[in-house]
């Protein structure tokens, strides 16, 4: 009975440190090269590699993750909350904004749903042949 | 004695958490794009602090917690990105390049029709992270010294417009393809548009992973080249 929950808790500390970790040494590298990237965009790229070469995701690892991304909009809550409170503005800003945001995101889905079903067709084609 | 409670951590993460855990209730209860827990939560938490006096600059200051979480955040996106490059393999290059003239093309677009209407230098560079998953807009935003708030705000607005119209647009268009419906939302709608597409099917689900992810990635390598040129 006990076994089974330490082994757990281990696990779990271990999908923790290996977060905080790759985290560190992202932003350690981003430092020392003095990139423009976020450290942190550093440290999932390298998580990725790690894993890729591992052939797998570790348990713990696994399920802080999935814990992590379900928390996430807990977690930019404080940042998404400021948008009430930004008053450097001009409503031409607003309008701007909301137009760019809605128009934009609808031409752009537009497009990249056209250029991805061309792409697929000519695979397909190559396919058949 | 009330007032510094207030104004504390003690205060601001409670708030926090009931507010997204009353936001994952409703979103789950709708189930509409529309009351995404954090477009519920973020009102909430607005509300309460207006009604109670609290400045912004407070609460925010005493959610340095949840800020410190969001770099071990971004790390963890290589996790689904991972289990689902099996995907790349069997769609190859057409996946690739999509994402990547994609990743390009949503923000330009955006920031091209803000710049005709005449949008100040801040609002145009908060929009250029518009289509990234907000933890790494936000770590972006930082890079690019944007306004977190705005940044973040954009986000999720482009999450929801992304989320609700995709999938409409896409059958006028008279695509069907689960696959196709999956990466373009994850392109421009990232986790909002991700969490609908989970509900249209698992293939969708996981082709907006990926396309999030690498959409994300890529981005944050390229826009802070693009920006400090």
């Amino acid at each position: 009975m006990k076994t089974p929950i330490l082994r757990n808790v281990i696990q779990w500390l271990l999908g923790i440190a290996t977060l905080l970790a790759c985290e560190c040494i992202g932003s350690l590298i981003t430092d020392v090269l003095a990139l423009p990237i976020p450290g942190s965009v550093v440290g999932m790229l390298l998580l990725l590699v790690g894993l890729m070469i591992y052939g797998g995701v570790p348990r713990g690892l696994a399920k802080v993750s999935s814990q992590l991304l379900f928390l996430l909009p807990l977690l930019f809550l404080p940042a998404a909350t400021g948008v009430f409170f930004l008053r450097n503005l001009t409503l031409s800003d607003w309008f701007a904004l909301l137009a760019a945001i809605t128009v934009g995101t609808l031409i752009s889905i537009t497009l990249c749903a056209l250029l991805l079903r061309r792409l697929l067709r000519k695979t397909g084609a190559a396919h058949d042949r | 004695m009330i007032v510094d409670l207030l104004h504390s951590p003690l205060f601001a993460l409670p708030l926090s958490i009931i507010a997204f855990w009353l936001g994952v209730l409703l979103y789950r209860r709708s189930g509409t794009v529309l009351l995404h827990p954090i477009v519920t939560a973020s009102l909430l938490v607005f509300a309460i602090l207006y009604a109670l006096e609290i400045p912004y600059r407070d609460y925010q200051s005493s959610s340095a917690l949840l800020y410190a979480l969001l770099g071990p955040a971004v790390v963890a996106l290589a996790i689904p990105l991972k289990q689902n490059l099996a995907i790349i393999r069997r769609a190859g290059w057409p996946l690739l390049v999509t994402i990547v003239v994609g990743a390009l093309l949503a923000p330009a677009i955006a920031v091209v029709i803000a710049f005709l209407l005449g949008a100040g230098e801040s609002v145009l560079l908060a929009l250029s992270g518009k289509s990234i998953t907000t933890p790494i807009a936000l770590a972006l935003a930082e890079k690019i010294h944007a306004a977190l708030s705005l940044t973040a705000g954009i986000v999720v607005f482009t999450g929801v417009v992304g989320a609700l119209a995709g999938p409409p647009l896409l059958r006028g268009l008279g695509i069907r393809d689960d696959r196709i419906l999956g990466v373009v939302l994850g392109i421009n709608a990232h986790a909002v548009g991700t969490a609908r597409a989970l509900e249209i099917s698992a293939l969708c689900g996981a082709c907006a992973a990926l396309a999030m992810g690498l959409c994300g990635a890529l981005s944050a390598l390229i826009l802070p080249l693009i920006i400090g040129a």
